[in-house]
């Protein structure tokens, strides 16, 4: 295979929100990520491929400051920053759609949608935080607007436990938290793995919103129908190292699909 | 998500349960039926069998009988109040009647040694809250099982009451420590009470209902909230009204309510309460939104050190005595957890309310008054017991959610 220069991403792209440098991670005996760069612009989506397996899931998490990594760097508008734990990504503006939901299925929609981030009636300051009234109701409120942006019809009521609910809804409950707060950059992590094809459209739907709302999106899936759709970059990832970074327009399904298996034999090191 | 397709009757009993007067339905209905047995079955039993009777008599059901019921169940209440908590987390505690065995001992011995009432009242609810907090540390950060550390606790404390009570009981007559469980709230003062309280949890529903109006969100039909206004002034005034019919509301059932009230609220309306729930329900997910799970790990273990020093308050204050049987050693733990599961919360952890411990305490307290009133042996109300235990969780386990087999 051969690559013409212009396919790499270089110093040229716009200079990204979210940037991170030599990440390392490893889990025991298994080395998950060996000094991965990765990087997204606001008003892109950067999608995210790899083997199962390849890292995808444990650099997001990074991101998201649900894992630590071992080693690497951080930089928000290449300014360095540290995420440590989930209040600093969250503080930072990053946002996520984990793979397998991390939804609370005793709870109903709207404290899902809360979770971790509850808001507390005003006046009661002599308590600490965590023993102040929740405001269920602004809860409600809340949840309403984002699911309702979402126009998830098929969801009556956010009273709703999310164990009764089916597979499409929770995953456009799990997106609505995401999308609903405060943030600038919105991972998703296999969004569509467990949809139908209209649900599929719905969440390409609210990946283009995102990128013309001037977000940065990270899109992670298996099906290169939907990434070359809705993706500007593509990041492949293969062994929990990084094999290239390609602008979506200058290549093909065929050779991401090669590069995610074999990886590159002549060692082209372009990641952006 | 609206039923619109005929269910199975497991999947009916899951959906009942699920809202917030439905998960009272089952243990309501367990203690309707204790109190039809005892209180009317077995005695027109017993009168149509008998040529010599010349009356009925109700004594199960008589005020009295009910009173001293209310003043039984109290003990494995509290406890069971505070087990709640922690098996919201999906945890359990083995440890809590030991723990309120050494604080009631502790109390004696204190009060004996001259310290007043409220002081000692105090030490002993902090030594329950850092027994429990000690323990609620191996579990977070050490990661052991709760059921391993607290079955180590039990054993500990057991060991710990004995050393304070090398002979095995100790009178207890401090005024103030006897005066919780003596002092009876006049009559009139006790339907006031009552009254007001009805009275706040209507307005409380009705200001509710407006502001969910005011900001445009689904409204609870009149029936729904006129039904728990109702549940609730009929609770509250039956009881009232039987234990006026005796004597009067004693202050230990307010303590006993206020307590309940307290870590009710806690549990359900607070951040604290609700990263509980969280952690039950999926712990992990809980760790990915930013909640510190070891911290509120310890902080709910604390919480049953708590309760259960205060149920060794409690016990110390109503028998005037402590002795070992009536806590680390005898059925009071089995007893407590029992009330907590037979009130409807789950031993998977994320469901259940510390209110239904109430009524399951009543449930275990019935079974055993009824069982004793009857004549029955200490044989039959263990077996009793454990067939109902068994039937609670019997209930819960085929009431979770679907797809959640696994833990
Ligand atoms: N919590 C963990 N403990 C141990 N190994 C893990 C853990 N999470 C991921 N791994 C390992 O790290 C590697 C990358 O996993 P993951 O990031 O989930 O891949 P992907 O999402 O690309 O399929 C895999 O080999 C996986 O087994
Ligand atoms: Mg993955």
């Amino acid at each position: 295979m051969s690559l013409e220069n212009n396919k790499q991403v270089g110093p040229a792209a716009p200079p990204p929100r979210l940037r991170v440098a030599g990440i390392e991670k490893r889990f025991g005996g298994v080395h998950a990520l060996k000094g991965v760069d990765f990087e997204v612009a606001r008003g892109e989506v950067m999608a995210l491929v790899g083997d199962n397996g390849a890292g995808k899931s444990t650099l997001m998490k990074i991101l998201a400051g649900a894992l630590t990594s071992d080693e690497g760097d951080f930089f928000i508008d290449e300014k360095p920053v540290a995420i440590s734990n989930p209040h600093d990504a969250g503080a930072l503006g990053i946002q996520i759609v984990y793979q397998d939901l991390a939804l609370c299925e005793n709870l109903d929609v709207a404290a899902n949608l809360s979770l971790g981030a509850e808001p507390v009636k005003s006046g009661w300051q002599f308590l600490p935080r965590i023993l102040r009234p929740l405001d269920d109701l602004e809860m409600e409120v809340r949840a309403q607007t984002a699911i309702d942006r979402l126009q998830v019809r098929t969801l009556k009521s956010v009273r709703a436990k999310v164990g009764g609910l089916s597979g499409g809804q929770r995953q456009a409950i799990a997106i609505a938290r995401a999308v609903g707060a405060e943030c600038s950059v919105v991972m998703l992590d296999e969004p569509t793995a467990a949809l139908g094809v209209a649900q599929t459209r719905q969440v390409l739907d609210v990946v283009k919103r995102l990128r013309d709302t001037d977000h940065a999106v990270v899109y992670i899936s298996h099906n290169m129908r939907d990434i070359f759709e809705v993706s500007d970059r593509i990041c492949i990832l293969r062994h929990g190292a990084n094999v290239a970074t390609w602008k979506t327009s200058e290549t093909t399904a065929d050779e991401i699909v090669v590069a995610m298996t074999a990886g590159l034999d002549n060692g082209a090191n372009n990641a952006a | 998500m609206q039923p619109n397709s005929p269910f199975s009757p497991v999947e009916r009993l899951r959906r009942l349960r699920e809202t917030r007067l439905g998960s009272f339905v089952p243990v309501l209905l367990a203690l309707a039926a204790i109190w039809l047995y005892f209180g009317i079955a077995l005695p027109l039993w017993e009168f149509w069998g008998d040529q010599d009777a010349t009356s009925i008599r109700f004594i199960f059901l008589s005020p009295r009988n009910i009173y001293n019921l209310f003043m039984q169940s109290a003990v494995i209440a509290t406890l069971a109040v505070g087990i709640t908590v922690v098996l919201l987390l999906g945890e359990i505690d083995l440890s809590a009647a030991a723990t309120a065995g050494v604080c009631a001992a502790l109390l004696g011995v204190l009060v004996l040694a001259g310290i007043p009432g409220w002081t000692a009242c105090l030490i002993v609810m902090a030594v329950g809250v850092a027994m429990g907090a000690a323990q609620g540390l191996l579990i977070a950060y050490v990661g052991i099982p709760s059921f391993v550390v607290t079955l180590a606790g039990l054993l500990g404390y057991q060991g710990l009451m004995q050393k304070i009570l090398p002979t095995g009981n100790l009178n207890i007559s401090d005024p103030f420590v006897r005066a919780i469980a003596r002092i009876l709230v006049p009559d009139i003062w006790g339907l006031l009470l009552a009254t007001l309280l009805v009275v706040a949890i209507a307005a409380l529903a009705l200001r509710r209902q407006a502001e969910r109006k005011l900001r445009g969100l689904e409204l609870d039909t009149a029936t729904t909230l006129w039904g728990q206004v109702a549940f609730f002034a009929i609770i509250v005034f039956a009881a009232v009204l039987t234990m006026n019919a005796y004597r009067s509301v004693p202050l230990l059932i307010i303590l006993l309510t206020g307590v309940t009230a307290i870590v009710g609220w806690v549990t359900t309306s607070t951040p604290f309460g609700r990263s509980i729930f969280a952690v039950g329900g999926n712990a992990e997910s809980a760790r990915r939104v930013g909640m510190n799970v070891k911290r509120i790990r310890v902080a709910a273990f604390g919480i049953v050190g708590l309760l259960a020093a205060i149920g060794g308050i409690f016990g110390a204050s109503r028998y005037g005595s402590v002795s070992y049987t009536a806590f680390a050693g005898g059925s009071l733990l089995l007893e407590s957890i029992g009330a907590a599961v037979i009130g409807g919360t789950s031993l998977f952890g994320g469901r259940g309310s510390v209110w239904n411990a109430i009524l399951g305490a009543l449930v275990i307290g019935s079974l055993g008054n009824g069982l004793d009133l009857s004549g029955a042996s200490a044989a039959d109300k263990l077996m009793f017991s454990g067939a109902i235990l068994l039937l609670a969780v019997a209930i819960d386990a085929l009431s979770r959610p679907a797809g959640n087999g696994q833990r």
